[in-house]
């Protein structure tokens, strides 16, 4: 690093007055074109603004700020709700959708699988009979099942205490 | 005779941790500090005179908005220089190309050399246009060069770059502002 480059990045701190010019370095800058330039380059850019700005009411500043702050919050927090909203509201109309498509496919679904079931399950001695005896065959499996009890009641009061209380505990398991 | 009690300055470090627990007068203070030098940044990079407040408030409402992203390798004002220069260049883009540096038209000031007040203007008008003109990090670092007195380690941290890059914008942006202000 030469005179110069040395020089050139002492200038920041020097026009901040964080620093001052040696008297070696003085001696340079009176004698180099360069440096000189540089240096009322820097010391120009340093006092950019401070002539033509008035400085800021920073009170005022921070007040905008804070209340601008506070809004934006405010705001973000209103679009957070309605986010919420509108993803419960998705969720809601999917698990609806699901739902009825669900009983649509069971609704179509089920006279199917009767279909398939008469398709599939063999019953060969059918087979032979006529309609009219078909009929009666599905009359007699149609008949309420109350008035075809396998139960005898009609036998139960000849047992003692003891067979009965067997009897029950055999229906109970 | 008691020595009297000093008072510790809290740092930037300290008010922006003290904003973000909720104390707002920590923010205020760090306006307090910094809103003046933004405005200057802002103005030595081409914005208009009556522009300056709006830029500065708005720089400093994204600066706290992610205050988060200040993580302490630079600066408190130089992240928020390299935050102003964005909201500088949105302005510009939002202007659509059009140039926001203006020509001030200020009053002279009454003094005994009018002539050298009006040389002096004029030197800074160019000055400003020049480093307007500049690319946007040989503008950055030059400002926080001359304006902040930066290393150039710091600056490297808040314009995301290396300082070896840093120290090479510096000086291309110095060798075209001496051939303009000559």
């Amino acid at each position: 690093m030469n005179d110069c480059e040395r020089l050139s990045d002492r200038m920041p701190d020097v026009v901040l007055h964080r620093s001052e010019w040696t008297p070696e370095e003085a001696a340079h800058l009176a004698g180099c074109a360069e440096c000189l330039a540089e240096w009322e380059l820097v010391l120009a850019a340093r006092a950019l603004g401070e002539a033509a700005l008035t400085a800021p009411d920073s009170s005022a500043v921070s007040a905008a700020l804070l209340r601008r702050l506070a809004e934006d919050r405010a705001g973000r927090a209103r679009a957070r709700r309605a986010w919420w909203f509108a993803g419960a509201a998705a969720a809601a109309a999917a698990i609806l959708v699901a739902v009825m498509t669900g009983r649509d496919a069971a609704t179509v679904a089920a006279p199917q699988v009767v279909a398939e079931a008469e398709a599939l399950v063999p019953l060969p001695e059918l087979e032979g009979l006529e309609t009219a005896q078909l009929d009666t065959l599905l009359q007699s499996i149609d008949r309420p099942f109350a008035g075809t009890s396998t139960l005898d009641a009609s036998t139960l009061g000849e047992h003692e205490d003891g067979e009965l209380e067997q009897v029950f505990a055999a229906w109970e398991g | 005779m008691s020595a009297s009690p000093v008072l510790e300055t809290p740092s930037d470090h300290a008010l922006a941790a003290a904003y973000r627990a909720g104390d707002e007068r920590a923010a205020a203070e760090l306006v307090r500090r910094h809103a003046p030098a933004v405005g200057r940044f802002l103005y030595s990079s081409g914005a208009a005179r009556d522009e300056i407040d709006d830029l500065v408030q708005e720089a400093l409402f994204r600066a706290f908005r992610r205050l988060d992203g200040w993580r302490g390798e630079a600066s408190f004002r130089s992240w928020l220089f390299a935050i102003a220069s964005n909201v500088l260049r949105d302005e510009y883009r939002r202007r659509k190309g059009r140039q926001v540096l203006s020509i001030e038209d200020r009053d002279l000031p009454d003094r005994a050399d009018p002539h050298a007040d009006l040389a002096a203007m004029e030197t800074e008008e160019r000055l400003r246009q020049g480093i307007a003109s500049l690319p946007r990090l040989q503008r950055e670092v030059f400002l926080l060069r001359t304006q902040q007195g930066g290393g150039y380690v710091e600056i490297a941290a808040a314009l995301g770059t290396t300082p070896g890059a840093a120290r090479v914008h510096y000086h291309h942006a110095v060798k075209r502002l001496k051939e303009l202000i000559r």
